[in-house]
């Protein structure tokens, strides 16, 4: 059989640990480094990881790339995560130098399109994850074109202060962010979805677009603010993963697009990017 | 194409000829595409395709699965195209790989199995079909096919009769004596066997009190439950004549090499393929490396050999 062949097909790749830290309780900045084909990834693609040399977690964890750099040779990409489960709880352990299975960049990613001169973008909690590199990524566009994206404003929500992730990071790409917590402790006291809604006329216009991603809850509330002011929105949304490339069908999430059939598409192949309209959000 | 230092690898599956023993256990391969720009089909012995209906079905609610101790829980529920969108969508894919193509196939009655088993008979590019017999029978309360020997033999039959293409009866663990069913559906007239499909089981979320899984059981599969496929597989090839093809957690070669030592005539990986998309691959050239040193020139010369002293 033909060895050449393989060099250009897909792999796993090892991924060594350089960076790994708590940024706040129970959430890490895991920080690798990755083949340089990884460049080629754009905002809301993620990776499938597994601990090298462990058998456990048996299956490999899905994570958004929350950023990635380049510099010559060396290509890096940031996991960020919060401990929830026996996966995330082994993943929090590992120490720089460890090694991981990759497998990515999978799936689609946002897409922005080119007559859009407003962005907005939501999030919740640990939904913040796709988005800063999104805001990374737009920020860098915007200054190589001269038209285009005029304003990115970031609409970020937590329970409290302290879980607001990549504060600063948001700060220096945006160009502005705005604030709110369910406890009142910073920004606007109570849910992200009712501080856009309170923005949301400033989006009415025919050229604008929201990025969103959060609790489910939060994202159906989204749902109803655009379909009613008529703004195009695309979600990110996460499902349990077995194989991360549409094989097993285990990470379905239920679906409008083809006409008014419901039916099942998969988070990893399908999405994990949707158009926000597209998603059955509620039981019917 | 054999030359010295090429171990032989084919065999011969009820009629179907594969290049070597290595298949894919339906549904942890998709359709093909999902897996081609890691693998190189067309070094696969055989694919299984995921299990056809004669409609389409939307499959069960998520969350389908769920990871557990040395393996997962899936509860998918069958979701797939239908039988005439995979001839005409997915089918001509295959035909630019020198594969044999399985189809596995499924229905909720008898008839269901015939209209699906005649329809891929009229189509060129199938090598064989593989019958799921764990599907629920809605004529019997929803008991599974395979659970009763008396529905296993009648189901087989009566796919039998309406096609030419090879047979395989893919069997469920989850019954008393595996070896009765095994009998019966070889008289039956099945060509081959696949044993094991996945094992039922459940997992509960202790801190929300619910079923991890929204269809609340599923199916286990996994290195979980390797041994247990082990021992069926060799329980069975000692009843039956026909071939068997093992299946049942198979992670590496080591894994497949204790199938083909018990007696099964191929392997299915299934879903080692989410853990390593070139499992297939590792399996083969493991095999074949097992095979070089150790001086055996064809899979034959290990097929069965079992010791027990």
């Amino acid at each position: 059989m033909t060895g050449n062949i393989k060099k250009s097909r897909k792999s796993i790749i090892t991924a060594r640990v350089v960076d790994h830290h708590e940024v706040v309780k129970n959430h890490f900045l895991m920080t690798l480094k990755v083949p340089i084909d990884f460049q080629t990834a754009v905002p809301g693609q993620f990776v499938m990881i597994r601990v090298k040399g462990r058998d456990e977690p048996f299956l490999h964890r899905p994570f958004s790339i929350n950023f990635l750099t380049s510099h010559g040779t060396e290509t890096l990409i940031g996991i960020l995560y919060k401990v929830i489960g026996k996966g995330t709880t082994i993943f929090s352990r590992l120490k720089k130098d460890e090694e991981l299975y990759v497998m990515g960049p999978l799936g689609s990613g946002f897409t922005v399109p080119s007559d859009r001169k407003k962005v907005a973008l939501v999030a919740g909690g640990m939904g913040i994850a796709p988005l800063s590199f999104l805001a990374e990524y737009l920020k860098r566009q915007t200054s190589f074109s001269e038209q285009g994206i005029e304003e990115v404003v970031c609409y970020l929500g937590a329970s409290t202060s302290q879980l607001l992730l990549d504060r600063e990071r948001l700060e220096n790409t945006c160009s502005k962010l705005m604030i709110s917590t369910d406890d009142g402790s910073d920004g606007y006291h109570g849910t992200v979805t009712e501080l856009f809604q309170n923005h949301v006329d400033a989006y009415a216009d025919s050229d604008s677009i929201v990025f969103c991603c959060g609790p489910d809850p939060m994202m159906a509330g989204i749902a109803d603010i655009v379909k009613k002011y008529f703004i195009p929105c695309q979600v990110s949304m996460e499902e349990r993963m077995a194989c991360g490339v549409g094989a097993c069908l285990g990470c379905v999430v239920r679906a409008k697009s083809h006409g008014d059939q419901q039916h099942y598409m998969t988070v990893c192949k399908d999405g994990p990017v949707f158009d926000i309209r597209d998603i059955i959000w509620r039981q019917e | 194409m054999k030359s010295k230092n090429v171990p032989g690898m084919s065999v011969n599956i009820g009629g179907i000829e594969l290049k070597n023993p290595i298949m894919t256990a339906s549904g942890t391969f998709g359709y093909g595409e999902e897996y081609s720009p890691y693998i190189d089909i067309n070094r696969l012995g055989a694919f299984i395709v995921k299990g056809l209906s004669r409609g389409p079905r939307s499959g069960n609610p998520p969350p389908r699965i769920i990871e557990t101790a040395a393996g997962m829980l899936n509860a998918v529920g069958l979701q797939n195209i239908g039988v005439d969108a995979f001839i005409q969508e997915k089918l001509p894919y295959f035909n630019r790989f020198d594969v044999a193509v399985i189809a596995n196939i499924f229905g909720e009655t008898i008839d269901e199995y015939i209209n699906v088993a005649e329809k891929l008979g009229d189509v060129p590019g199938i090598a064989g079909l593989e019958i799921n017999i764990s599907c629920p029978n809605v004529k019997k309360g929803g008991i599974a096919f395979g659970d009763d020997p008396d529905t296993a033999y009648e189901v087989t039959r009566q796919v039998k009769s309406v096609t030419d293409l090879p047979v395989i009866v893919k069997l469920t663990p989850n019954v008393t004596d595996i070896t009765r069913v095994a009998r019966v559906v070889e008289e039956a007239g099945a060509d081959a066997l696949s044993l094991i499909n996945t094992l039922k089981g459940m997992a509960v979320n202790v801190a929300t009190k619910k079923p991890y899984l929204k269809n609340i059981t599923g199916g286990l599969s996994g290195p979980a439950i390797k041994p247990v496929a082990l021992r069926m597989v060799w329980e069975v090839t000692r009843e039956v004549s026909i071939p068997v093809i093992g299946v049942g957690g198979i992670m590496n070669a080591h894994d497949a090499l204790e199938f083909l030592i018990v007696g099964a005539m191929a392997i299915q990986i299934g879903t080692a393929n989410f853990i390593n998309p070139r499992a297939t691959m590792d399996v083969l050239e493991g095999i074949q490396s097992y095979m070089v040193g150790n001086d055996i020139a064809d899979i034959h010369d290990l097929i069965g050999t079992l010791t027990v002293d």
